[in-house]
């Protein structure tokens, strides 16, 4: 498996989560990242204005499309991903729609994962349809499957690195060949996995999407994503992309290939879609999720060793009828995620109660430390029935291709004491298990 | 803008304007393993404040094709050629590091079409240690990276950029992983021209140097600031000064040139 060497700092990754993109600023000395809380910037002059408008020099306009504390945000995720660029946004599926839009125009098409998060499944199928942007899903993982649904007019081929929430591991390696020998590049959604147990661009990815509201933010406070550019796709050489490669009008017929290079996708998105588009990150969300970001490497393990642990108990427990993570050799995605995650394929995990439906929902109710809610990657263990919930505007067609059945519990493992975690879904089964009895006495 | 240089196509930066030869000419010349991109922040400036720019990548280097030139010699006479090609007559020269040692050595061959001369993080001589010659050779990677730890300075490896978002030493390995490193590091190695070259130089000169540099470090420069018979500027910043102290960098060259 071939792993390339994408860095864009020297230190090490709990160094940079502490400090890449920030310094301790001259006048006051803050240690602590400053909340810029500002919507724009003095000019020193008319000059230096025009200057900045025009891309002539770096620095900060308008808060819609930069803001110092979302700067530091921006450095950061982008140090941690090995990206040459980030831009965070709203959210993280602003960040989808942003790249969406970046890379397709009008007529354009799309190859992603059947397997994925059901408001992006809504997006690619419904929403960008309506702007005639096309999107084909297959099985990610049939490298044949791929390369037959890229059409002339395909821009990227896009994944998560693990499926949500059927759990199935991205063959990144084997799926950016199958997009590169088409001159199309891959874009993973690496939320389930952060940086810090899988680097995408590492394994051939050339751009990745985050919802940073997850386990990068990591406390359920803020929501926000980002966008970072791997810097290693040649969109000239690929001849597919005008958007990069050809004089954008706006900007004096700025060619972003040209003038920036492994930059070139950053500097478009933040001068297009971030000006026209409006989805910008507040810098007090930034500094939230910077708040979480510095503990991301030491709470991945503890939710990694809890996710094993609770795997482990909820396949000794009688009314478990199946367990699903991306670690148990009973996964199909296996083999791929014991490569891709040495350190443990994340701490989300789907089991199902004997019962079904009924017997799921008693489960959940039943519950007491354990939060349903439709959020995954807090320190606190959250639950959540997708076919009920995330996953309920899918048709049943699509319900199937992203792997999910009418009985499946979606588990965000925290970062508690695993004893209490294991408590309260004792609760929660033997609720499950009174409302099986039920359901067999009717 | 591409243009035929010596049968070779080339790729020349102009600032995001197109080039004008009647325009005063400001020729922006790139580092060891590196491109046009590292003037972005300071050509387009000039693009679009009454100059025209001429920024090239050299022979082999990210966007024009052909072999590298391997000695600073050539890559002078290859600038002459391309400036021909281009219709430039008279013109200001601007070398960042091994830019700057082209500029010198082609200096001596335009005599009074050059205007003037900006040195930037750099010095009359850049002696490499061999060993990381022979390292670009076999694993041009690794010398890319020991070259990126040196080459930037403290602020950057913190992973701090002067352009939100963007991190300048991603950019640069991306560029340099490309390009040709061990050549243009023998070159460097083998010019001793430099000296005699510098106190030939009879038009306006300026030496803006970085105060953390650890390629061609700041007491080196001073030597060059000497040697040409200017004052230096110093900032504080690595090696790669144009990229990591981008406004700083113009600012020093906006009020050169303003001098002139």
């Amino acid at each position: 498996m071939s792993k390339q060497n994408n860095r864009s700092s020297y230190l090490g990754a709990d160094t940079i989560a502490l400090h890449a993109g920030y310094q301790p600023e001259p006048e006051h000395g803050s240690r602590a990242v400053p909340i810029y809380q500002t919507t724009s910037y003095v000019f020193e002059s008319v000059d230096a204005a025009s200057a900045l408008f025009n891309v002539e020099q770096g620095g900060h306009i308008y808060s819609r499309i930069t803001n110092p504390t979302v700067a530091v945000l921006e450095q950061r995720v982008a140090a941690l991903e090995g990206g040459t660029g980030a831009v965070c946004t709203a959210s993280g599926m602003s960040a989808l729609f942003v790249t969406f839009v970046s890379l397709c125009s009008a007529g354009d098409h799309i190859v992603s994962a059947g397997q994925i998060y059901g408001s992006t499944v809504t997006l690619l199928k419904h929403t960008l349809k309506r702007f005639n942007i096309d999107v084909s899903f297959v099985d990610i993982n049939d490298s044949q499957a791929v390369a037959g649904a890229i059409q002339s007019n395909t821009k990227l081929v896009f994944c998560e690195s693990i499926g949500n929430p059927g759990l199935e591991v991205s063959d990144l390696p084997a799926i950016s060949d199958a997009a590169h020998q088409h001159g199309i590049p891959l874009v993973v959604d690496a939320t389930f996995a952060t940086p810090s147990l899988c680097r995408p661009l590492e394994h051939g990815a050339d751009v990745v999407v985050h919802s940073l509201t997850k386990w990068i933010g990591g406390h359920g406070t803020a929501i926000g994503g980002a966008i970072v550019d791997g810097g290693k796709f040649d969109w000239a050489a690929s001849g597919r992309f005008p958007t990069l490669t050809e004089p954008y009008e706006p900007f004096h017929g700025i060619n972003f290939w040209e003038e920036f290079g492994p930059a070139a996708l950053t500097m478009r998105i933040r001068a297009e879609a971030m000006r026209d588009f409006g989805a910008a990150m507040s810098p007090h969300n930034a500094f939230l999720l910077l708040q979480g970001i510095e503990t991301l490497n030491l709470r991945m393990k503890q939710h990694v060793e809890n996710a094993r642990q609770l795997t482990e108990w909820l396949q000794q427990q009688e009314n478990v009828a199946w367990v699903n993570h991306p670690d148990l050799e009973s996964n199909p995605t296996h083999d791929v995620a014991s490569k891709l995650f040495p350190n443990g394929a994340g701490s989300m995990l789907c089991f199902g109660v004997k019962g079904g439906r009924a017997c799921g929902a008693a489960f959940i109710d039943a519950l007491q430390l354990s939060s349903n809610l439709a959020n995954v990657g807090d320190a606190r263990t959250l639950v959540l029935h997708p076919a009920s919930t995330t996953h309920s505007r899918l048709d049943d067609e699509a319900m199937i291709k992203a792997g999910i059945g009418p009985d499946m519990i979606r588990v965000s493992v925290g970062i508690e004491s695993i004893r209490d975690i294991c408590a309260d879904f004792t609760q929660g089964l033997k609720a499950a298990s009174k409302a099986l009895q039920k359901q067999q006495e009717a | 803008m591409r243009i035929t240089v010596n049968q070779q196509n080339v790729f020349v930066a102009t600032g995001g304007k197109e080039f004008n030869p009647e325009l005063p000419c400001v020729v922006f010349l790139h580092g060891s393993g590196l491109d046009h991109r590292c003037w972005a922040l300071q050509a387009r400036w000039f693009a679009f404040h009454g100059y025209s720019v001429f920024a090239p990548d050299f022979p082999g280097h990210s966007l024009s094709a052909g072999e590298p030139l391997t000695s600073i010699e050539a890559m002078a006479d290859w600038l002459i050629d391309a400036l021909e090609t281009a219709g430039v007559e008279q013109l200001h020269l601007v070398g960042h590091s091994q830019g700057f040692l082209v500029a010198l050595e082609a200096a001596s061959r335009l005599k009074s079409r050059l205007l003037s001369l900006t040195a930037i993080g750099t010095a009359a001589a850049i002696p490499v240690n061999p060993a990381l010659i022979e390292t670009a050779r076999e694993a041009p990677m690794k010398a890319a990276d020991m070259m990126l730890q040196w080459g930037f300075g403290q602020a950057t490896q913190m992973g701090y950029s002067a352009v939100p978002g963007v991190q300048p030493i991603a950019v640069g390995r991306q560029i340099m992983a490309a390009n040709p490193l061990a050549e243009d590091l023998q070159a460097c190695n083998d010019y001793t021209q430099g000296t005699v070259r510098a106190a030939d130089i009879m038009c306006p000169t300026q030496v803006i140097l970085a105060g953390q540099d650890r390629m061609t470090p700041y007491k080196t420069g001073l030597e060059l600031a000497k040697l040409l018979n200017t004052e230096a500027i110093r900032i504080e910043s690595g090696h790669m000064l144009p990229i990591e102290a981008p406004k700083a960098c113009l600012n020093a060259m906006k009020q050169f040139f303003t001098r002139l």
